[in-house]
């Protein structure tokens, strides 16, 4: 299955008019009310506001494990409206990363074989799979822990895990919800670090959503939103 | 290749997660295996060994007129077969043919004098039948009927030479009917009792030699043939070949004759096809209980590898193949110890008690056959597999929102 070619040149993410309710029980809670928004190539943009706000369901249709009710979401210039199940999944796997709060690694594989699964998934071939892998571990620094478990690794490295994961097949999107949440404030400085140098290094756009002050500090840009809306 | 193995290693990692829980799924995986195998092969050595005996008791192959098949005899050997010699060498002729053995079956009475029984009587052709027929009956006292002894002579069943109080060496008489409708009567020697191990028939039960059974029904027929073929598979073709030949008389197999294999067989089929379907909902269960676990508890793993763009039908895959892993395991342990029990029990015999209806028991075997434990394998790996696919299809098409919300 093939999805569009990326524009270089349009943003890698362009929402116009994005509309989100969600339904609990009889109440309709809006999420989004109407929210436009671009990431460039190689931004590195925090989403900031308190919870309810819509920060994760902005990430959530970035990511493509959701669907607006209202309004346009192009990833680099392609539409994903009217894109099915399939088609979504294998424009994630082919150009988004993830970085989840609590890492989400796979806790039955090493951590080179969890850098490594979006690489087997893509259908990389082996030898290459191993040289990108061992580059992107050294990359964060954990080259000594590659055959390490994840329960193995304190709560920075394993974020580390999850960053290599999210970059080995050079996206043109990370999501990351609350990436520093779960670290104290070295670890957490430390992986922002990571976060932005390879942010650089890849030419790769974070889209963020924290509360962390320190991290929003560090970030290109910095959208507010309050009700579903951009401040 | 390459995706097949790190699928099949992910899937024998998952099912490490929680050991005791795949630990007990592939047990009773093996359990399951172990005793349909077990079951079914005990029902294989019964019904090979019972269709040994009929054939043994009958022939592979009876040749006789239709009527002697279908009809009821109003005098004694009234549907025979005449020119028994003829047919003999014809029969013999035949390259699948090993033996053919003439059998006169009639009834009447048999007297020591002061009390008279009814008897259920064989004439056969005592080095013959004997040389063909193995150890088909046990001898308890006395000595096998002789093919050229100077005085007719009767072998008698055990609770009928109880009954008459008939030891080896006595004088009876036999009563009989002839073909004519006549009746006739014929002072025998008991050259020895048996058992057949059926209590019914040892009342009854009397051997003796053609000659002596035709001169006592004053005839030269005999009621059939029995065709002792080279080997059992030989029989079907056999049967066609001689049935053509033949004709009009008529060629029936050893199974057609042999009611008891038939019911047996029919019975056996009947409750070891149920405990395997029990066995297989027990499985399927078990393995359904145990992924409706594992996938619960991973909600929120699927949904993080649908997140990274794992199809739903890739993440199907690797459950199934768990689910197989744990079947496939449980089954080749399974099938293990059901070649080990069957080993043990050629090293040391366990004995059976008497069926009913008879008064001997029998050793417990249980044949080994390899098409069996492959299909019960496949079978036990397919059904897992089934029930991982169930469990795991409606988790794997969840939403993946859903799914990483998961607690």
């Amino acid at each position: 299955m093939m999805h569009a070619p990326a524009d270089a040149a349009a943003p890698v993410v362009r929402m116009r008019g994005v509309r989100k309710t969600y339904r609990l029980g009889a109440h309709v809670i809006p999420a989004l009310q109407g929210v436009d928004l671009e990431v460039q190539r190689g931004e590195l943009l925090a989403l900031t506001g308190p919870s309810g706000s819509g920060k994760s369901t902005i990430l959530n249709l970035c990511g493509l494990i959701d669907t607006p009710d209202e309004g346009h979401i192009a990833l680099s210039g392609t539409p994903v409206q009217g894109l099915d199940e399939a088609e979504r999944t294998l424009l994630r796997r082919d150009a988004l990363g993830f970085v989840f709060q609590s890492f989400n690694l796979v806790p039955v594989m090493t951590v080179a074989e969890n850098v490594d699964y979006p690489l087997f998934l893509a259908g990389v071939s082996a030898p290459e799979r191993r040289e990108r892998v061992a580059r992107q571990l050294a990359a964060v620094g954990l080259q000594d822990h590659a055959r390490h478990r994840p329960d193995a690794l304190s709560g920075g490295q394993r974020q580390r895990v999850a960053i290599a994961r999210a970059l080995i097949k050079r996206p043109r999107l990370v999501i990351a919800d609350e990436p520093t949440a779960s670290l104290d404030s070295h670890t957490a400085d430390q992986v922002l670090d990571l976060m932005r140098e390879r942010c650089q290094a890849e030419g790769a756009a974070f889209v963020i959503a924290t509360h962390d002050q320190r991290l929003t500090r560090r970030c290109d840009r910095v959208v507010a939103l309050l009700d579903g809306r951009i401040q | 290749m390459n995706g097949l193995w790190m699928w099949l290693k992910f899937a024998w990692h998952n099912c490490l997660r929680n050991r005791r829980r795949s630990l007990v799924t592939a047990s009773i995986a093996m359990l399951g295996t172990a005793a349909i195998l077990l079951a079914g092969g005990f029902a294989q050595f019964t019904y090979e060994s019972l269709a040994q005996a009929a054939a043994r008791d009958t022939g592979h192959l009876v040749l006789g007129t239709p009527a002697h098949f279908s009809a009821d005899e109003d005098v004694p050997l009234q549907y025979g077969l005449d020119d028994v010699a003829a047919l003999r060498s014809a029969l013999l002729a035949d390259p699948a043919v090993r033996a053919v053995l003439p059998r006169v079956v009639f009834s009447g009475l048999i007297s020591n004098g002061d009390k008279t029984a009814v008897m259920m009587a064989q004439g056969v052709e005592p080095d013959a039948e004997f040389a063909v027929k193995g150890p088909f009956l046990t001898l308890q006292e006395g000595a096998l009927l002789a093919g050229d002894a100077a005085q007719p002579q009767v072998l008698l069943g055990a609770d009928l030479a109880r009954s008459l109080k008939a030891t080896p060496g006595s004088s009876l008489t036999l009563l009989a009917s002839t073909t004519e409708g006549a009746m006739n009567a014929m002072d025998v020697v008991v050259v020895g009792t048996f058992s057949t191990g059926v209590p019914d028939v040892d009342k009854r039960a009397v051997y003796t030699s053609v000659p002596v059974a035709q001169q006592l029904l004053a005839t030269q027929r005999v009621s059939s043939l029995g065709v002792f073929l080279d080997r059992m598979e030989s029989t079907a073709a056999a049967r066609e070949r001689l049935g053509q030949q033949f004709a009009p008389l008529q060629v029936q197999t050893w199974e057609q004759q042999a009611f008891f294999y038939r019911s047996v067989r029919d019975l056996y089929n009947r409750i070891f096809g149920a405990l395997g379907v029990i066995i297989g909902v027990i499985v399927v269960f078990v393995v359904t209980n145990a992924m409706a676990m594992a996938v619960i508890e991973r909600t929120r793993e699927i949904g993080t590898l649908r997140a990274l763009g794992t199809l739903p039908a890739q993440l199907l895959r690797s459950l199934g193949l768990e689910g197989m892993l744990l079947g496939g395991a449980g089954a080749l342990a399974g099938a293990l110890l059901a070649l080990g029990v069957a080993l043990l029990l050629l090293l040391f015999p366990v004995d059976m008690p008497p069926p009913p209806g008879r008064s001997v028991g029998y050793p417990l075997s249980v044949s080994v056959d390899p098409a069996l434990y492959l299909l019960t394998m496949l079978a036990m790996v397919l059904l897992t597999l089934l029930a991982s696919l169930l469990v795991a299809r409606k988790t794997v098409h969840m939403p993946v929102v859903d799914a990483l919300g998961h607690t």
